[in-house]
């Protein structure tokens, strides 16, 4: 009796082994951490960044094709949809608000939140920004013969913001080169002045600095960027039009195509000569 | 006619391959057809089924036809370096030498065309081809060499096939042949005098195209960054390890058909006596190429010369380095000092080890240095870092090799071995070309 109902008793063991490993499964879903970044670039648009991660086996894996539904806050319980956004290979996704998106409090401040809801790997979450308007001008000056890029910070009725960080940089191929200090503190004018030292080279001489207020907790990520002759215009150093050793056929270098054929012709001639010679052998 | 003439028509004559002949030729066909079905299958699928990848794009098949230039090289100091220094022991082994320059030569030319992806795109090279490039330059110098290297067989080759073509007089099929490619030769004092000029202008021209074509070779390495390639020397390297090939070939070929062909009075064994001492002085010059080679980079020792050098040395290239150091240029330098290691069955044996290692030496110069560029590839996979030649790869090789076999054993069957004509000057026989040109 006690050895027919060991084998049963496993099997039944085995098969809740088996349902509970199924539920649990079945529930599982990761957490997602989602972050949320304004942007706006001064006379081009304003979005919000979502970035979502995620705790999986190999540690932080990016939240891919991951769906958000972007809200905007109306008062304190009740919301208004947006749209939607879905996230690429890094986890990254970007709402751009329209102007008829943009609509702030009484005390002129925007909230928006990012919803996860009904994912089927995820569990459902929401995230809030709330940001001011703000704006950034730019301009080129010259001061002493030193070109100089000044920029203003001011808040939405036109109030110079003071004490904020601006970086200042030139736009290059792969990033931005830095221009002047890291940061440069706005003064009671909301202005900044950075001078820029050297010629840097440019096509056609232009050039093109970007103004930088990196993540404020009051105003978001604020560019913006102003384009300028004032650069050393790069010169055409292409070789193309040249005779070189990487260019094609057409284009040989003259001594390559001089000596190298006269050396050919110099063994050809008396090699078609020598096959003459046979000819002449054979009609001797 | 003397009867002594006759006996060296008779004995230079070419002849019918016999039993054995039959089951060389049998057994080349084969290992032929075995290549032949490999090569399809690359045209078919491309060289996928090579393990050349990124690392190694040249593999067996550029060693293989740097081996092959190398022996062409041969044509040149036997016939024509010899002749010009007027050395006259040297005439029963020039058409030996001649026939082993073209099979080379075209079996170069052949194995280049056997390396490309695309051979149906070949044309383009000629359309598109740039002088700038090395490639451009080999590809004229093999041309030019190929056509003097026909030449230069061709020429001496008249007044045989005019005897020939009487001696096989019985054989009328044969005897027409032999009468057309000896394009009327009847010995007249015009006839030999356009021939000897012919003869001594082809000899001066393939000295400088022969070391063209070796130089070349080199600068086809030479030309790309890489270690163990960067020298200014390669050309002259090149050139001394070439002398060591064609001569070994020589030695090897002469040894096989003195005994095959019953030569022993035209092939003697002072012929082998002499072969085996300029082989001695090759060798010795080579051996002094490799140790400017090998020890300058050593003694610098630049960070992936190092790599490079340390993979030949001890590393895993080093039981094939050293053996054709060793056994391809020391020992037979040691075997060949002594007049016993020049007799023809040491000469023979010491002939084909240099030969081997000269085939492997070429080996090591291509496949060690691609392994280890100055700029390492990024993020390919880790078997294209090493490169083991297929089955495919070595079959095709094989086959050439073969082929060049069968292109000597064919000119063999149907060319005199040994110049009939000059032998039978030389030893007075037959009137001497100037004597004819006098009369």
């Amino acid at each position: 009796m006690r050895y027919r109902s060991k084998p049963r008793s496993l099997f039944l063991v085995f098969l809740l082994l088996i349902a509970s490993v199924t539920v649990y499964s079945q529930d599982k879903k990761y957490r997602a951490r989602v972050s949320l970044e304004h942007v706006k670039i001064m006379n081009e648009q304003s979005y919000i960044g979502i970035s979502a991660k995620f705790k999986g086996e190999d540690g932080f894996e990016p939240a891919s094709d991951l769906e958000f539904n972007v809200y905007r806050q109306v008062n304190e319980d009740s919301m208004v949809v947006l749209g939607k956004a879905r996230s690429n290979s890094e986890g990254k996704a970007k709402f751009v608000l329209k102007e008829t998106m943009k609509q702030s409090d009484s005390s002129g401040i925007y909230t928006y939140t990012v919803a996860i809801e009904d994912s089927e790997k995820f569990r459902d979450t929401d995230k809030s920004i709330s940001f001011s308007e703000a704006n950034l001008t730019v301009d080129v000056v010259t001061i002493d013969s030193t070109y100089h890029i000044t920029a203003v910070l001011t808040d939405a009725s036109g109030n110079a913001l003071q004490g904020e960080f601006l970086k200042v940089g030139l736009k290059r191929l792969y990033g931005n080169l830095t221009i002047g200090e890291d940061n440069n503190e706005t003064d009671e004018n909301g202005s900044i002045l950075v001078p820029v030292r050297d010629a840097m080279p440019g096509v056609e001489g232009n050039l093109t600095f970007e103004v930088l207020l990196k993540e404020s907790d009051a105003y978001g990520t604020i560019k913006a960027t102003i384009s300028a002759p004032i650069g050393r215009p790069i010169e055409d150093e292409s070789t193309f039009d040249e005779r070189t050793m990487w260019s094609p056929p057409s284009k040989t270098p003259l001594y390559l195509l001089i000596f190298p054929n006269l050396m050919i012709l110099g063994v050809w001639v008396p090699l078609l000569l020598l096959m003459f010679n046979l000819y002449r052998i054979s009609k001797s | 006619m003397s009867q002594a003439y006759e006996q060296l028509v008779h004995d230079l004559s070419p002849r019918k391959f016999g039993r054995k002949g039959k089951i060389w030729i049998a057994f080349l066909v084969l290992i032929i057809m075995i290549g032949l079905y490999s090569y399809i299958q690359q045209l078919r699928h491309g060289l996928i089924i090579t393990d050349m990848r990124d690392y190694a794009l040249w593999g067996i098949y550029i060693s293989n036809f740097v081996f092959f230039v190398a022996i062409s090289l041969v044509g040149s100091l036997i016939t024509a370096i010899l002749r010009l220094s007027g050395v006259k022991w040297s005439t029963p082994l020039t058409r030996i030498a001649e026939i082993i320059a073209v099979a080379a030569i075209i079996m170069a030319g052949l194995t280049i065309i056997i390396d490309m992806g695309r051979p149906d795109r070949m044309l383009n090279l000629f359309i598109h081809g740039r002088l700038q490039s090395p490639i451009i330059w080999d590809v004229i110098v093999i041309t030019t060499y190929l056509f003097i290297s026909i030449l230069l067989l061709y020429y001496p080759l008249l007044p045989d096939f005019s005897i020939l073509k009487k001696h096989f007089k019985a054989n009328t099929r044969l005897s027409k042949w032999y009468g057309k490619l000896s394009l009327n030769w009847s010995g007249s004092g015009k006839q030999h005098s356009i021939y000897n000029r012919s003869i001594k202008v082809l000899s001066v021209m393939i000295i400088p195209v022969a070391f063209a074509i070796h130089t070349v070779t080199a600068w086809l390495f030479e030309t790309t960054y890489r270690p163990g390639w960067d020298s200014t020397n390669f050309g002259p390297y090149f050139i001394a390890g070439a002398f060591v090939a064609g001569a070994g070939a020589v030695v090897a070929v002469m040894y096989v058909l003195r005994k095959t062909y019953q030569l022993e009075n035209y092939i003697t064994d002072d012929h082998f006596d002499k072969m085996g001492k300029i082989l001695v002085l090759l060798c010795l010059l080579y051996l002094y190429f490799n140790i400017n080679e090998y020890l300058i980079p050593t003694y610098k020792s630049t960070e992936e010369e190092a790599v490079h050098l340390q993979s030949l040395f001890t590393g895993q290239y080093a039981v094939l380095f050293w053996s054709a150091i060793i056994g391809g240029l020391v020992l037979p330098v040691i075997v060949l000092l002594f007049p016993q290691g020049r007799k023809p069955l040491p000469l023979f044996i010491v002939a084909m080890a240099v030969v081997l290692g000269a085939w492997w030496k070429r080996y090591i110069i291509v496949i060690p240095t691609l392994s280890h560029p100055f700029l390492p590839i990024q993020g390919v996979p880790e078997s294209w870092r090493h490169y083991s030649p297929t089955w495919m790869e070595w079959s095709i090789t094989f086959a050439t090799l073969a082929a060049a076999l069968l292109i000597i054993t064919l000119l063999v069957r149907y060319l005199p071995i040994v110049p009939i004509q000059e032998t039978a000057e030389e030893r007075g026989l037959i009137h001497t070309a100037q004597t004819n040109q006098q009369s």
